[in-house]
Formats: structure tokens, C-alpha cells, sequence
């Protein structure tokens, strides 16, 4: 970014250059926030956590992709107050990937981490059950 | 491996190299750690190869348990009934240990099986030291006679400074674990497996094993405990053993397996979070490639891969790559 040509999703100088965003949401506790400008789009979104296991899974996985921000260039270290997670597209990403190729990365990206959550609580819960299983079975 | 087992591995193998290998007998002076702070030493001389002298020491227990001339009460009748004249009690222990023990394998049985079965014996020292008080009231279970006073609350040091408890009664022993985990997110995947002990108790086939209850708050058996045995953030497990828990060769299990159960949930917590962390990075290895796909040059840098297969392209090349185009 040079002085000329900076995000305008991150630094708000000229608001008649913001639109307006829009929100999708499934339910109080699943949502997609998206705010778009002239030359950037971020998209942020707030996962599912049905119980204090999920809760943890969610915030273990996301930090993890967080912290590997940099690899993913278009996700954001830290979320938008109020969501677990937030993308930064700009027009340079534009210009350097194909369009229609970013948009399956990140649907796929959203798809993966409803997956690996569920599959991350069903590995708990089957570890729960066979190390519990083979305690009880040494009394029998 | 999926339960803990009784036997040191290490201290074993010590043991069985040194009696396979009397005629040479070398100086040997080892000490090590091993699960819940307890920390063993071993040394041998070539002065006498037949003697070892070993230590043990345990976790320090807290202020609710307490320990008799540094040792669990009824250790020392424990040592010499499952030892014999192979191990003698050194008075004191050696500096910064519960027990020091000496070792004589000129008096190991002469038969293989009998012999290999000792120096297991010998290498499960901690179940048999540790687990003493506890066996002892396992075994009134057994004969059906109770020594201690029914209903009383005994407590058990089984990590530092931290004791579960057990409540004697006529026909049945109830063993109630405050779990407690230092670290916010392991203490909610105990929370999590505890309920599966619950819930694998009602399915087939296990209907013989002791019934076991899981609760937020401290039961009903702890109500004459002191307070801070009443704070546990992963809550509290109840197993109730009953007289065929014990029988038998079911009752050093028994003891063991009830001696060790935090340090078993703990080390399957840990085991989840490391399989957890495999499968992460797995996820984020497919993601990346997912984005790499979106990059139009993705086809030539697959192909310089496979031209150039010495070298291993990376993300950053690829970025090189596309910006040194504008």
C-alpha cells in the first residue's frame, strides 16, 4: 500500500468512500458481517458454540489459523470486536489471484472450519469414551 | 498404551539387566522422575554386585493427610509382606527420600518365572508403598471385617499436595477424586471425558464394573472435609467398589488403577491436545493449497516443482514470484 492507494476498510479517512455493510445472520449466535468499500472488503464471522467444549475447540482452532496469518494473506491476525474470525480482501489480492478462485477459498475456508470443529468434539468425546471404557472394564 | 501400568519401566529394566549380568557387575548411580513427582535413585557397587540400594520419594502429601515417619501409614508392613528377605528398610532414608531400600538378589527365587515375577514386584515399589493404606481398607472389603471406623473419611495424598478420599463402610468402599487442572482448557476436556465415565457405565457389558458418578459440586461423603479439598474446577468422580472389585489378583489392580486415575485422565488429556494439534496443522496444510489454487501462476510453480525436484518451493517464493510481475 503507498500513500495514495491505502486500504480504506482499515483506515476510515474518506467515509463517502465506506458502503453499507451487511449482516447475514442464521441466528443470534451465528453470523456474517460484511463491509465493503471502494478497494477492500472484510468479512467477519461469528462461529457456533453450542457448550463450553466447543467454545474452547473454536478458540484453539482460530487462534491457531490467526496466528498463520500471514501464510493465508487475506485472513486477519486479530477479529472484528463481537466475531471470532475476519478476511481482509483488498484490490491488490484482486489483482494478484483470480476472483472466482478467492471466492471458493473462502467459502471452502468457512465450510473447514465448521468441519474441523465438529470433527476436533467428536475426537474428544471417542477418546472419552474408550479411555473411560478401558478403566472400567480392569474391575470387571 | 492406554492404561498406566504398575511396574517402572525403567526401574525394571535396571533390575533385569543387573541380575542378567551379576558376573559383571558395574558401579551404577541413577536418579530420575516420573509421573506426580515421584523421584527415584539407584545405586550399586562393584564391591558387592548383588546389592542395590534404592530410594524412593513420594508427593508431598497436604495438610489433611498425614504421614507416619514419612511414609503412608501400614507402607512398611506393605514392603515386607510383598518382599520378603529380598528387600530390607534402611532407618533413616537416604536425604530428600521417603525410603531407602536394600536390595539382595543373591536372595531372588531360583526359578525364572518366579524370579521375573519378583523384580516386577520390586519395580511396582510405588503401587505397593503408595497404595498401602489403600489396600488396606480394599482388603477389609474382602474378609468382610472392618478395622477402621465405618463412615470415617480417610484421605490419600496421590499428587503434590493434593489427596483423594475414601469412606470404609460394611459392604462397599466409596472413593470420591477431586479432579483439579491448572490450565483452563484441560480442566474442560477432563470435564468433558468424566461424563464418559458416567455414560460408558450404563452401556452392556459393563453393568460389573463400580459404579461411578460425576458432580459439579463436592457429594455428600466429602461433608467433613476441610475447604480447600472442596474446590475442584473439573468437578468430582464417586466410584463405589464392591467386594468382587477386590478379589484375588484384582486387588493390586484395584489399588493401582484407583492410586493413578488423575494422573490417567491427565496424561489422555494430553494425548487428546497433542492429537488435537496433528490434526490442525493438517487442516491448515489444505487450506493453503486451496489458496495457492487461486493463484494464476499456480500451474507453472506445480510444474517447476516437479522439473526442479531438489528444490522445495515455498509460499514465499510463490509471492516473489507473482509481485516481481508488476
Amino acid at each position: 500500500m503507498d500513500d495514495f492507494n491505502i486500504c480504506i476498510m482499515i483506515f476510515r479517512t474518506s467515509p463517502e468512500l465506506l458502503l453499507n455493510p451487511v449482516l447475514i445472520c442464521r441466528n443470534e449466535a451465528e453470523k456474517c458481517l460484511i463491509e465493503t468499500s471502494i478497494n477492500s472488503l472484510r468479512i467477519s464471522l461469528k462461529v457456533k458454540q453450542a457448550d463450553e467444549l466447543e467454545n474452547i475447540l473454536t478458540k484453539k482452532f482460530l487462534r491457531f489459523l490467526s496466528m498463520r496469518a500471514e501464510a493465508f494473506q487475506v485472513l486477519r491476525r486479530k477479529p472484528v470486536q463481537g466475531y471470532d474470525i475476519s478476511f481482509l480482501i483488498t484490490n491488490y489480492h484482486c489483482e494478484e489471484m483470480q476472483k472466482q478462485k478467492l471466492i471458493d477459498f473462502i467459502v471452502q475456508f468457512m465450510e473447514d472450519i465448521d468441519k474441523e470443529i465438529s470433527e476436533l468434539k467428536l475426537s474428544v468425546n471417542t477418546r472419552g469414551r474408550l479411555v473411560a471404557t478401558e478403566f472400567l472394564k480392569q474391575f470387571i | 498404551m492406554i492404561l498406566l501400568q504398575s511396574p517402572s519401566r525403567y526401574l525394571l529394566q535396571i533390575l533385569s539387566t543387573r541380575v542378567r549380568n551379576l558376573e559383571k557387575g558395574v558401579e551404577l548411580d541413577c536418579q530420575w522422575i516420573e509421573f506426580d513427582d515421584v523421584r527415584y535413585h539407584i545405586q550399586a557397587s562393584m564391591k558387592n554386585p548383588n546389592l542395590l540400594v534404592l530410594s524412593v520419594s513420594l508427593p508431598t502429601p497436604p495438610p489433611e493427610t498425614v504421614f507416619f515417619g514419612g511414609l503412608p501409614p501400614e507402607a512398611i508392613e506393605a514392603i515386607k509382606a510383598a518382599y520378603g528377605t529380598v528387600v530390607h528398610i534402611l532407618d533413616p532414608p537416604k536425604d530428600g527420600f521417603n525410603l531407602t531400600v536394600k536390595l539382595n538378589l543373591s536372595k531372588l527365587p531360583p526359578d525364572e518365572e518366579h524370579r521375573q515375577e519378583l523384580l516386577g514386584k520390586i519395580a511396582s515399589i510405588r503401587e505397593v508403598v503408595q497404595g498401602a493404606p489403600l489396600k488396606s481398607v480394599l482388603k477389609q472389603l474382602v474378609s468382610r471385617t472392618v478395622k477402621s471406623e465405618l463412615n470415617k473419611l480417610i484421605s490419600l495424598v496421590h499428587r503434590p499436595n493434593e489427596s483423594f478420599f475414601v469412606v470404609p463402610q460394611a459392604d462397599k468402599v466409596t472413593v470420591v477424586f477431586p479432579m483439579r487442572f491448572k490450565d483452563s482448557v484441560d480442566s474442560i476436556l477432563a470435564t468433558s471425558f468424566l461424563q464418559e465415565f458416567v455414560d460408558a457405565r450404563r452401556t452392556a457389558g459393563l453393568g460389573n464394573a463400580p459404579h461411578c458418578l460425576w458432580s459439579p459440586s463436592p457429594p455428600q461423603e466429602l461433608k467433613g472435609a476441610p475447604a480447600e479439598a472442596l474446590l475442584a474446577n473439573a468437578g468430582f468422580v464417586s466410584f463405589v467398589i464392591s467386594p468382587r472389585h477386590v478379589e484375588g489378583r484384582k486387588l493390586d489392580r484395584t489399588v493401582w488403577s484407583l492410586s493413578t486415575f488423575h494422573a490417567y485422565v491427565s496424561y489422555h488429556v494430553k494425548c487428546s491436545e497433542g492429537f488435537m494439534h496433528t490434526r490442525m496443522r493438517r487442516r491448515v496444510e489444505s487450506l493453503i493449497e486451496a489458496l495457492d489454487r487461486a493463484k494464476p501462476d499456480w500451474k507453472k510453480v506445480k510444474k517447476a516443482v516437479q522439473t526442479r525436484s531438489f528444490k522445495r518451493l515455498s509460499i514465499n517464493d510463490g509471492r516473489a514470484t507473482s509481485n516481481s510481475r508488476n
